[in-house]
């Protein structure tokens, strides 16, 4: 057994020794003759605080009884049972991942003597994954779940991906045109010749294929990654890990309105959904790259515009409350925004000329380090 | 001048008999087919249920209700199409002494199967068949009717009539027995049965046949009319018989009735009427010879109301009047003082000194209407000692409660007898209240569920709910803080009977309490107090099957989490699940009353409290 695959035996254990002992706690609960609870964290606005000092969205320490015997807790706690059964039973024992809809197929099916589905939808799945998840104080992955996988990566380096007893070794710099696709699990990857100085990541696929072709990662020797909108789990761990690992500097590219800052935010202090994950998520050291609202006057962009909705404007609104974008840059950027109700989209840039973004815009935006916070 | 006072007297009565009967027949209850014909029983079964009470004797009193019909017609009145419940009839039906409905030759039960009711079309009053399920595509529809005349036969085992006394009983208006002597009984509402005599005599010519005897071996029968002009009984094929009969049985025929099951007809006249009395068994066949038996619930044979005069503070003008005609007194004064309770000499006096416009020595039959209303109007300026509070007589609580069981088979029954009250300052009152949930409580004879029965000293009130006294108490009655929400479409009897020498109707016809602040309020309370108990019992059901519920639910999913619960722990499934179904069942057990659900109860019950503070305040 390797080192990596003893390191891994033994997370495996630990988690199967929580769920045992969440497990065992009910049954003395039951042979006591009370009505068996789970102790979950609430997950929700009333709970969630922003940590100044670590700069991360966060859960707070207000916790739920789910009971068996409570007819509005009954079901989600039956469901949350079957999460666990699954879990410990049909992956951790075995050493099998699976994806969140493998689980809802494996647990759903008609409750004996009714006519009633132990699982409806997959979101009632899902949700039990993540109450089972903050109950036992751990993280899906953890619980050998995945997420789908999202987000491509090229660039000079080398990962080290285990599959289960197989060990590849993938070069990012010969990806071609497609890249490399980022997995649901990182957790087993690990780093190998380093070549870059800098990560730069794009909400967008177009981007990455317009600097992939440009060898822009190539030329200004960094890592290029997107996200394809929203960041998934795996691309937010990965960017976590070669910020806090490798100590690179992680830039972010995203359109200029307020979805772009959103999926800029949950990179960088982690999601309300998933507060209870922002420790291993979150990429704090992450800044801003563009675009800005500044970006349209400064690279004179006003032509290429699009007039900002009253959605974005709402939006605007409210992200301006957040604590997390309280910073003075922050507050002036979501200002000019609401005052010009102006958004643009990274490929503006094109508007130039098909190369302005890596000959141009990149570089001179990160020679000035001008960037948000 | 004997002389002269008996014939002023006649004269008085002869102007009275055909005028008054001619000019207020819609007063004494003879208005409508239905409403006649109820008035008809009520008379004949009020005067026997009060001569077996006068002779400490249990009623067994039997009507049957007959209809003597030309050949029946048949009408088509439509066509069922598998949801149409509601079918108009023409008017000629309406009056029909005989209705029945089929269905594709089927003869329909009612009320099971459909009613009777009046419903709107446009602004037209029509009558109209109500089926309770739709008759089937394609069904027809039949009304089977004639118009004809209707015998109406009632048969006590009371004390029956000496023959002397046959005529009078039957045949003279303004001479019943009881209005000599106040007391509270139930002929106060009735006219008397001499006015059905009359109506037998007015609507078919025909007199009105009796059967008596009193148990001294001998029994008379005949036939027995009025003489209108002179208001004199005429009898007719007097027969004398030998025979241990004791009783009175009355048979007349009548035009211008009609028979039907709706809740102003004579089967819920005597259905309400055997509530109230407890004592006694009526046995009704109808016609279609269907026999329906109200049998008895109680063999205690209520006490007999204690004779009294009547009380100034409870007099109308026209009783005023009635009592003026019938009195032996001479002077106005005397008759004041001699008829009457707590009007002394000295109060007498001090009245005519208020009243110095009035002659106070001029003979009682002399008093004008005029001066017989200033006379009551004045009453309430003298201060009269109260009445006496041992006057009342209510059915009793205990008797009350036999008597619904006996008749409704409720689920659960809440009687409730108050404290006696006054009203207009001194005329005693006591309320009973009963409110019957579940088993055959509601009314039968409609399509609505719940039914408020209205009684005064044990007589029904069919008519003029509207007017009434309880029923603006009913609508007082915030139902739905008792679990009764929508008391119409509830499965509940809700009794009333007001008690008092003194009923103060709205009107002669005696069909409503009048709705006095005192009275209105005493009915609510009584309804309040009865309708808490039904809550609480409601209350009881709903937590019983919000339990049986929460506890379905738990079994339900007991099963997987055990199969989890083994997965995740290796315990035996068998012994997780029994655990499991264990705390389950203490769960849901109706005794382990969950917190919140008792604070409801006790919110509730403060609730009641506070409101009967501030009604007493």
């Amino acid at each position: 057994m390797t080192a990596h695959e003893l390191k891994k035996e033994k997370r495996i254990q630990e988690i199967i020794q929580k769920i045992d002992a969440l497990g065992l706690e009910l049954v003395k609960e039951l042979e006591a003759g009370e009505n068996p609870s789970l102790e979950i964290p609430i997950r929700g606005s009333s709970n969630i605080y922003f940590d100044e000092k670590n700069r991360k969205i966060r859960l707070g320490d207000k916790v739920s009884h789910r009971y068996l015997f409570n007819v509005s807790h009954a079901r989600k706690f039956m469901q949350t049972m079957l999460v666990a059964s699954y879990v410990k039973k049909d992956l951790l024992e075995n050493n099998l991942t699976a994806t969140l809809r493998d689980l809802y197929y494996a647990k759903k099916h008609t409750i004996e003597g009714t006519k009633e589905d132990t699982i409806d939808e997959q979101t009632e799945s899902d949700q039990a994954i993540v109450d089972f998840e903050v109950a036992l104080g751990t993280f899906r992955e953890r619980l050998h779940l995945r997420a789908e996988p999202k987000g491509r990566m090229a660039g000079e380096m080398t990962v080290v991906d285990h599959v289960r007893d197989k060990s590849d070794r993938i070069n990012l710099a010969k990806m071609g045109s497609g890249g490399w696709a980022v997995p649901s699990i990182v957790e087993q990857v690990e780093f190998d010749n380093v070549g870059v100085e800098y990560v730069l990541v794009a909400e967008k696929n177009a981007i990455f294929d317009r600097l992939n072709e440009d060898g822009y990662w190539m030329k200004n020797k960094c890592l290029l990654m997107t996200t394809a909108g929203q960041a998934a789990r795996g691309a937010r761990r990965l960017l976590q890990r070669l910020s806090d690992e490798l100590k690179l500097p992680v830039y972010c590219l995203t359109d200029s309105d307020p979805y772009g800052w959103y999926i800029y935010s949950t990179m960088k202090y982690g999601s309300m959904a998933l507060a209870h994950e922002s420790e291993r998520l979150g990429c704090e050291k992450m800044h801003f790259l563009g675009m800005s609202t500044t970006d349209i006057e400064t690279y004179d962009l006003k032509s290429v515009t699009i007039k900002a909705k009253e959605l974005d404007v709402k939006r605007a609104t409210e992200m301006k409350n957040y604590d997390w974008f309280k910073s003075k840059p922050w507050q002036d950027e979501i200002d000019l925004f609401l005052k010009k109700r102006l958004k643009a989209e990274i490929q503006a840039l094109s508007s130039k000329n098909l190369q302005y973004i890596s000959k141009t815009y990149l570089p001179e935006k990160i020679a000035a380090q001008d960037f948000l916070p | 001048m004997e002389d002269n006072t008996e014939e002023l007297e006649n004269a008085f009565k002869e102007y009275s008999v055909a005028e008054f009967f001619k000019k207020n027949r819609q007063m004494l209850g003879y208005s409508g087919e239905t409403r006649s014909l109820t008035t008809i029983v009520h008379e004949y079964v009020t005067n026997s249920l009060d001569a077996c009470e006068d002779a400490k004797i249990l009623p067994d009193i039997g009507v049957e209700v007959d209809a003597l019909n030309a050949r029946p017609k048949k009408t088509v009145i439509g066509e069922g199409d598998g949801s149409a419940t509601e079918f108009d009839l023409e008017e000629q039906m309406c009056k029909a002494s005989l209705f029945e409905v089929l269905v594709n030759g089927i003869k329909q039960k009612r009320p099971e199967e459909y009613v009777v009711k009046y419903g709107k079309r446009g602004k037209q009053n029509v009558k109209q068949v109500v089926f309770r399920q739709p008759p089937a595509e394609g069904t027809k529809i039949v009304g089977e009717w004639a118009i004809g005349h209707i015998r109406v036969t009632v048969e006590d085992n009371g004390t029956g009539l000496p023959q002397s006394k046959v005529g009078q009983a039957l045949g003279m208006l303004l001479a019943g027995t009881k209005f000599h002597q106040q007391k509270q009984k139930r002929g106060q509402q009735g006219i008397g049965a001499a006015y059905a005599t009359l109506f037998a005599q007015i609507t078919t010519g025909k007199p009105t046949d009796f059967k008596t005897g009193t148990g001294n071996n001998k029994v008379y029968s005949g036939q027995v009319s009025i003489d209108v002009k002179k208001n004199v009984p005429v009898i007719n094929g007097l027969q004398e018989a030998k025979g241990n009969y004791r009783g009175l049985k009355v048979s007349a025929e009548f035009a211008e009735v009609s028979y039907d099951r709706s809740d102003h007809g004579v089967y819920e006249y005597l259905r309400r009427t055997a509530l109230a009395n407890p004592h006694a068994q009526i046995t009704l066949v109808e016609p279609d010879k269907s026999i329906v038996v109200f049998p008895r619930a109680s063999d205690k044979i209520p006490a007999k109301p204690p004779k009294i005069k009547p009380h100034p503070l409870g007099l109308t003008t026209s009783d005023l009047i009635d009592m003026a005609s019938v009195t032996s007194a001479r002077k106005l004064s005397s008759f004041l003082s001699s008829d009457f309770t707590r009007i002394s000499d000295d109060k007498a006096n001090e009245l005519s000194k208020l009243l110095p416009e009035i002659d106070f020595d001029k003979h009682p039959r002399k008093m004008s209407w005029v001066e017989a209303e200033s006379i009551v109007h004045t009453f309430h300026r003298v201060k009269f000692n109260a009445p006496d509070l041992n006057t009342l007589r209510p059915i009793g609580a205990i008797q009350l409660e036999k008597s619904l069981k006996n008749l409704l088979e409720p689920e659960f029954l809440s009687v409730i007898q108050r404290k006696p009250k006054v009203f207009r300052g001194g005329i005693p009152f006591l309320v009973e209240v009963a409110v019957a949930y579940g088993g055959k409580a509601g009314a039968p004879s409609t399509s609505k569920e719940g039914e408020v029965m209205r009684f005064a000293n044990r007589v029904p009130l069919l008519f003029d709910a509207g007017n009434c006294a309880i029923t603006q108490a009913v609508k007082n009655v915030d139902w739905n803080r008792y679990n009764l929400k929508n008391l119409d479409e509830q499965p509940v009897s809700v009794f009333i009977n007001f008690v008092s020498v003194h009923v103060p109707y709205t009107g002669a016809g005696k069909l409503a309490i009048s709705a006095e602040e005192e009275i209105v309020s005493e009915i609510r309370m009584g309804l309040m107090d009865a309708a808490r108990k039904v809550g609480y019992y409601l209350s009881g059901l709903k937590k019983a099957e919000d339990q049986e519920k929460r506890r379905k639910i738990f079994f339900k999913y007991i099963k997987e989490v055990a199969a989890a619960l083994h997965d995740v722990t290796g315990k035996p499934k068998a012994g997780l699940e029994a655990a499991m179904r264990k705390i389950a069942e203490s769960k849901t057990a109706l005794k382990d009353e969950d917190e919140q659900e008792d604070e409801e109860l006790l919110a509730l019950e403060e609730d009641a409290e506070k409101e009967v503070e501030e009604e007493n305040a």
